[in-house]
């Protein structure tokens, strides 16, 4: 049984959140302070909580140029401030980006400039300057620059972490150990080539070589397995000597590892193929993991040592896994490989462990270690879970089964003739497919090709895995025309991944042709052809497809429960199906705290809602808070409706009751003593309540109430009992229920003291008859309990208490009908699942509808009530739970029932023990419909017309729609970029068919001499700017010294 | 029954294997697909597609073998690979007492979801591990360290015979085969211990349930008696199903039906 919940829970991604996940960078909940406590278990739900006495600070986006020193391009594109980064795109979403923390600017000055001109000249950490025009409109982008000096003044503590961090990356040790000097990159080409020369260089530079082992003592950088135990592939054919020197000059212009800006040579760079040793470094750069083990550094660490030795499902199928992954690989057949593998695995299960484990880890983390340490690759593990696979390893694996489905969308869009003829021989894509996403290629192709496509993944985003799937299909587009069955098909892709590494074109005359491989044609077709797949693309499709995937997911899973149920008393399957609606639905809802509860770190160790079993089925279950939830839908009495009706809408809420009948209801049917219930103690449960008969019904209740289950009710127990019939009884109308419950009490202490044990039997003044005058059950027990012996001995049997009940009709019927009768296993009704139980209706239901969240529902509602109270119009009312049956059983009779009372008794209004309906009143008849004059009528719509104003108002206040407000401010920017965003399409085809030359080209170094400065930058009249930029002066005056401390941070703003 | 002797063309059997995860599916496989056995393997994610031709004395089946994922969170790609299949291997690890609950947990689903004339044929593997001395001692330390690993944390089998039959000599065992062989005959399942390490019982696992199946069943349009005939008459585990062999005179079908 897999676990729906987050389907059902799911919300579209904010604009600030979609922003982030562009740029890689985690939301500013996930990123604690550096004085913060380190957190071990995993924030859940992005947003929502907001942590104590932390100020989130604002994001802002805002139409920039940007240049660096030392460079000719200058891209037009967008600038967007996300505590604690500061991001850029170019116009063309390709060109130019980055993404810096803000705790590696030391200094950001405000440019003294041509008028009309606002720019702020950045220092970097690794020196680079970069020249930022804000081109939007002045008193916008002097918003914008306050914005940033906060959230620069918000990083102070963070940049003193930077400088012991920096020397865990590879290419810090890269620039500046000082063995790698810039005079090796001259004699570096001339000697390369022959193995010899290499090797003899890496004796003499801090470069190493590259497949052997060593590097232990080089630097103190984050390394992985490869460094000990080789790396997959020969080093010399892929050149990772002129790459790693390319990736050098990069580095010494664009900036490194945290600073690092993606310029035009970038991509290509990562499309040839990272080197080796950089390439744990730039996975994690690219995929913004870096970030998190920034500002987690004991995390990892912490994880371990705290969950040390425990073990779990997970752990148990990780140990299952551990010998088969990468076992070609020669470190996972020794057991360091091994052990840091199991680490890692074990370290993320604990972090997550709704997620746990899911098979495909294994290999892809694997993958990662063989490049990355154990705390690299922990992080990035976070982030492939979290933003670039979301859903993908989850429990129900929702987020693998939704791209399955748009990869067939997409397919059916690029390649309509396969996805037809697919069709047609019925063979499903996802049976290869599959198995490409889940594990990001890693087992479908020879390891050195598959890292190349992660390379690309980190990169770029999820899209590559979609753009690679469609060009593998496009290229053996023929073949697969010819396919008549799943197996021919997995044959043939098997096929073709074995033959990746081989010519394309194997009998050209060309020998440059020639050397084309399989791989890298796949490369050109991915992306040249199938760039039109974007990540708005996958998004939309992704958001189209989301309720269908739900709702098999949701059907599979409720199948799966149903079947997996092991007894379902006498239900029927309609009827345990609508009893798991139920019991999902209140693991989902709010109330039982799905979102609203905040988890303290180690919380969901101790009391999990989720388990597994035996069969490692992930089995949910419900705790008390939840399980009171349930009941609430389920047993009339479980919730307290109010009724409202005010001159505008009548509406019921619902409010779950609470009451120790409620616990003892859920303790006794935790048969197993958990503290939590499976489904299938729910079924069992209701089985024995819904549909007892008259002494079955007695016989539960008596045992709910008989704690040590010894046969007998003490007399406090006989008091509990009583309360709990009054507790059920507590919103019935008129006073029969309490004269009843009174003569119940009464009996049964007349009765007990006949039949109950010798021991227990009390003087006989200790019967203390309720007068009923405003006494309560609890009230008259703690006075029996001054007055007489003792309480806690066994008193009233199971016989006994029959007698007594069944001497009142009253309560004859209750056991008999109104009781059973009281659970009812209606069909629910979909919208419940995500909205709360609200049903507006008359005039303002429309409009009711249109208020979208709870918060302004709840306003409207106050407003609503504040008008109706205003007109003398509004009134509530408890909602009786029981009088719904009485009229539907014929042996009841409400005249009877008086008639049976004890003469004498005047009860009056009951208050129920708990209090829970003190607040029950009833004003102004009960809302019967009332006769209007036509005043009242014009009174009415004067009042409905402000309202509807006033309702309108909050919706424009929603908080949601701020970030909107801010980006209509500078408003010309929207169809502006629709049309950049034409000529960019029209120029980016001219541009790709001159990057296929350079992807096929495995000379690297080649192509990057020949286009290093040709990139689309801007000309002209905003190039010139940019350029008077570079030698402006700061603007003198008025400099604010954000620290004071060595950290340097200047903002002079 | 002459005519299709000579020229005997290969008959299409969709197979399907279920059962826990690292009970042995994939290497099950391994072994009779390419006779071969491999301590490392990766585990299967998705589903993992093999091909390999049986030879009986009347016909050849070609078994198209699905190998599914094990782990309980695949389960909701099942339905995708046991969809259409003939025939379903079941796989429990007799020195896991959990894995037969799963097991019997996939039989109850195939019987409800699957192809109705479905042969389903369950197997606990890993025989080596409990029957004799070699293999034994080779696999233990890698057992035991495992075992170790869970036994405090998971919840107790739920398999009441896990006790009473590691008393014996195979301490590893924790299925009987008289609970397991029970509970085949009662389902109406064929029934194999067997062992991907060494091949025992591997072939004749297969070829057992290549005689099984009811050839009508294959065809396009399943002819209803016939199958009901066959279907589900698995039930000799000992007398290696001469009886089956009666339904089939009439398979006159072309091979190429899934
Ligand atoms: N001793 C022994 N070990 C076996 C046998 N069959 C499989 N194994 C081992 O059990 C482990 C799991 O085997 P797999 O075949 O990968 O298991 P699987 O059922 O395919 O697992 P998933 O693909 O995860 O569902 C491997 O380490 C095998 O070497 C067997 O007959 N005897
Ligand atoms: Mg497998």
């Amino acid at each position: 049984m897999s676990l729906p919940m987050h389907l059902r829970s799911y919300r579209e991604k904010s604009r600030d959140e979609v922003t982030r996940e562009f740029f890689n960078v985690p939301t500013q909940e996930a990123i604690p302070g550096p004085s913060d406590p380190p957190a071990i278990s995993k924030i859940r739900g992005p947003g929502h909580r907001e942590k104590e006495g932390r100020v989130m600070l604002q994001s802002m986006d805002i139409n920039a140029v940007l240049s660096v020193e030392g460079k000719e391009e200058v891209y037009a594109g967008r600038l967007s401030l996300l505590p604690p980064f500061l991001c850029f795109i170019s116009l063309d979403r390709r060109s130019c980006r980055c993404t810096l923390p803000l705790y590696t600017i030391r200094r950001v000055e405000r440019l003294n400039s041509r008028a009309g001109v606002f720019a702020l000249s950045l220092a970097t950490w690794h020196g680079m300057r970069i020249i930022l025009q804000l081109t939007s409109l002045l008193p916008t982008a002097e918003h914008f620059s306050i914005l940033l000096r906060d959230a620069l003044k918000a990083q102070l503590p963070s940049m003193k972490q930077l400088k012991p961090f920096l020397p865990s990356l590879y290419s810090e040790f890269l620039i500046t150990a000082p063995t790698a000097g810039h005079t090796h990159a001259q004699t570096d080409h001339l000697l390369l080539g022959t193995e010899l020369a290499e090797k003899s260089q890496a004796a003499a530079e801090g470069e190493g070589d590259l497949r052997g082992p060593g590097g232990h003592d080089k630097g103190a950088y984050e390394r992985g397995l490869g460094e000990t135990f080789g790396f997959p592939g020969d080093a010399r054919k892929m050149r990772e000597r002129s790459k790693m020197k390319l990736w050098r000059e990069y580095f010494l212009v664009h900036g490194r590892n945290l600073t690092l800006l993606r310029y035009p040579p970038f991509q290509r760079l990562l499309q040839v193929g990272l080197p080796s040793r950089l390439r744990g470094e730039l996975w994690e750069v690219m995929s913004g993991s870096v970030y998190l083990r920034f500002a987690n550094p004991k995390t990892y660490s912490l994880l371990l040592s705290t969950n040390a030795g425990k073990s779990s499902q997970s752990t148990d199928e990780i140990e299952k896994d551990l010998n088969r992954s990468l076992p070609e690989y020669k470190a996972y057949q020794t057991e360091e490989g091994l052990a840091k593998l199991r680490r890692v695995l074990v370290a993320y299960s604990f972090r997550n462990p709704e997620l746990g484990y899911c098979q495909a880890l294994n290999i892809v983390v694997a993958g990662l270690l063989i490049y990355m340490s154990e705390d690299q690759a922990f992080w990035l593990l976070e982030v492939l879970c979290d933003r670039i696979l979301p859903g993908y390893y989850s429990p129900s694996m929702e987020g693998t089964l939704l791209d399955q489905r748009v990869f067939e969308a997409v397919v059916g869009r690029c390649l309509p003739m396969i996805k037809d003829h697919f069709a047609e021989v019925d063979v499903q894509l996802s049976v290869a497919s599959l198995p490409w996403f889940l594990s990001l290629y890693i087992n479908s192709m020879p390891l050195i090709f598959a890292f190349r496509i992660v390379d690309c993944v980190l990169a770029m985003g999820v899209k590559v895995l979609f753009q690679i799937g469609l060009a593998v299909l496009k290229i053996n587009g023929e073949a697969l025309l010819e396919v008549t069955d799943d197996g021919m098909f997995i044959n043939l892709m098997r096929t073709y991944f074995s033959t990746i590494g081989d010519s394309a074109h194997p009998n050209h005359p060309d020998p440059r042709v020639r050397a084309i491989t399989n791989f890298q044609e796949l490369l050109v077709v991915a992306f040249r052809e199938f760039n039109v797949i974007t990540d708005e693309t996958i998004q939309s499709e992704r958001k189209r497809l989301r309720a269908v995937i739900s709702d098999e997911i949701e059907k599979f899973s409720k199948r799966a429960a149903v079947r997996n149920l092991k007894a379902v008393g006498r239900f029927d399957k309609d009827q345990i199906g609508i009893i798991y609606d139920h019991y999902f639905s209140a693991v989902c809802s709010e109330e039982a705290g799905a979102s609203a509860n905040p988890l303290k770190p180690g919380d969901q160790f101790d009391q999990p809602r989720i388990q597994v079993d035996a069969q490692g089925r992930v089995e949910t279950r419900i705790d008390l808070r939840t399980f009171k939830v349930f009941l609430s839908e389920i047993a009339t009495w479980a919730r307290e409706e109010t009724v409202t009706t005010n001159a505008f809408i009548q509406r019921t809420e619902k409010k779950v009751a609470d009451h120790e009948m409620i616990d003892r209801l859920f303790y006794s049917w935790d048969k197993q003593s958990q503290g939590t219930l499976s489904l299938q103690d729910v079924v069992l449960g209701l089985d024995t309540v819904i549909s007892a008969g008259l002494m079955e019904s007695i016989e539960w209740f008596f045992n709910l109430h008989d704690k040590n289950k010894d046969g007998y009710l003490t007399k406090d127990e006989v008091i509990q009992l009583s309360e709990s019939l009054l507790f059920i009884f507590r919103n019935e109308p008129g006073d029969v229920y309490l004269a009843a419950v009174s003569k119940f009490i009464l009996n049964a202490y007349e009765f007990g003291d006949a039949t109950a044990p010798q021991s227990s039997v009390p003087s006989p003044e200790d019967r203390v008859p309720i007068n009923g005058e405003g006494e309560t059950a609890s009230e008259s027990r703690h006075r029996s309990n001054s007055t007489a012996g003792p309480h806690n001995l066994p008193y009233l049997n199971l016989a006994t208490f029959r007698m007594v009940v069944l001497a009142d009709e009253l309560l004859e019927g209750f056991f008999g009908n109104d009781l059973p009768a009281s659970f009812q296993l209606g069909r629910m009704e979909e919208e419940d699942y995500h909205q709360h139980h609200q049903k507006p209706e008359g005039i303002l239901g429309g409009l009711m509808n249109l208020v979208v969240t709870n918060e302004n529902k709840n306003r409207l509602n106050r407003l609503a009530d504040g008008f109706g109270a205003a007109l003398g119009k509004h009134a509530e009312w408890r909602k009786p739970s029981l009088n719904k049956t009485i009229p539907s059983s014929p042996n009841l009779d409400l005249g009877t029932r008086e008639s049976l009372l004890v003469p004498g008794q005047n009860p009056g209004r009951a208050r129920s023990p708990s209090g829970a309906s003190q607040n029950s009143t009833a004003s102004s008849g009960h809302g019967t419909p009332e006769t209007r004059s036509l005043a009242d009528v014009e009174a009415r719509y004067r009042e409905e017309s402000e309202m509807v104003r006033q309702a309108q108002e909050a919706i424009l206040h929603r908080p949601n729609f701020a970030i909107d407000a801010i980006g209509d401010s500078d408003g010309e920017d929207e169809g502006g970029e629709d049309d950049t965003g034409v000529m960019d399409e029209v120029s980016r085809r001219q541009k790709t068919i001159h990057d296929e030359y350079e992807l096929i080209d495995i000379q690297v170094e080649a192509f990057l001499k020949a286009h290093g400065d040709d990139d689309e930058g801007l000309k002209g009249e905003q190039k010139k700017v940019a350029e008077d930029l570079m030698k402006a002066e700061p603007m003198g005056g008025g400099k604010i010294k954000a620290s004071g401390s060595a950290g340097s941070n200047l903002v002079d703003l | 029954m002459a005519s299709e002797e000579a020229p005997v063309k290969a008959v299409q059997v969709k197979l399907v294997l279920l059962g826990e995860a690292a009970v042995g599916k994939s290497s099950l496989v391994l072994r009779f697909c390419s006779n071969d056995f491999n301590e490392n393997t990766s585990p299967t994610i998705g589903a993992a597609f093999l091909t390999q031709k049986c030879r009986l004395e009347n016909r050849i089946v070609k078994f198209e073998i699905w190998d599914t994922a094990g782990q309980e969170r695949f389960h909701s790609l099942a339905p995708m690979y046991y969809r259409n299949a003939a025939a379903a291997v079941v796989v429990y690890d007799i020195t896991k007492a959990a894995s037969l609950e799963k097991a019997k947990a996939w039989v109850k689903e195939l019987q409800r979801q699957a192809n109705p004339n479905i042969v389903i044929a369950l197997v606990g593997n890993k025989l080596d591990l409990v029957s004799d001395g070699p293999a034994k001692s080779v696999d233990e330390p890698a057992e035991a360290t495992t075992d170790a690993e869970g036994d405090d944390s998971t919840p107790p089998p739920p398999s009441t015979t896990a006790q009473p039959s590691s008393s014996d000599s195979d301490d590893l065992r924790q299925v009987s085969t008289a609970e397991a062989e029970t509970y085949a005959k009662e389902s109406s399942l064929l029934f194999f211990e067997a062992s991907a390490k060494t091949g025992a019982n591997v072939s004749e696992l297969f070829t057992e349930i290549a005689k099984t199946i009811p050839m009508e069943s294959l065809a396009p349009k399943p002819a209803q008696g016939a199958a009901a005939a066959g279907g589900r008459g698995g039930r000799q585990e000992q007398g290696r199903g001469e009886n089956v062999q009666l339904g089939e005179g009439q398979q006159a079908k072309k091979g190429g039906c899934c």
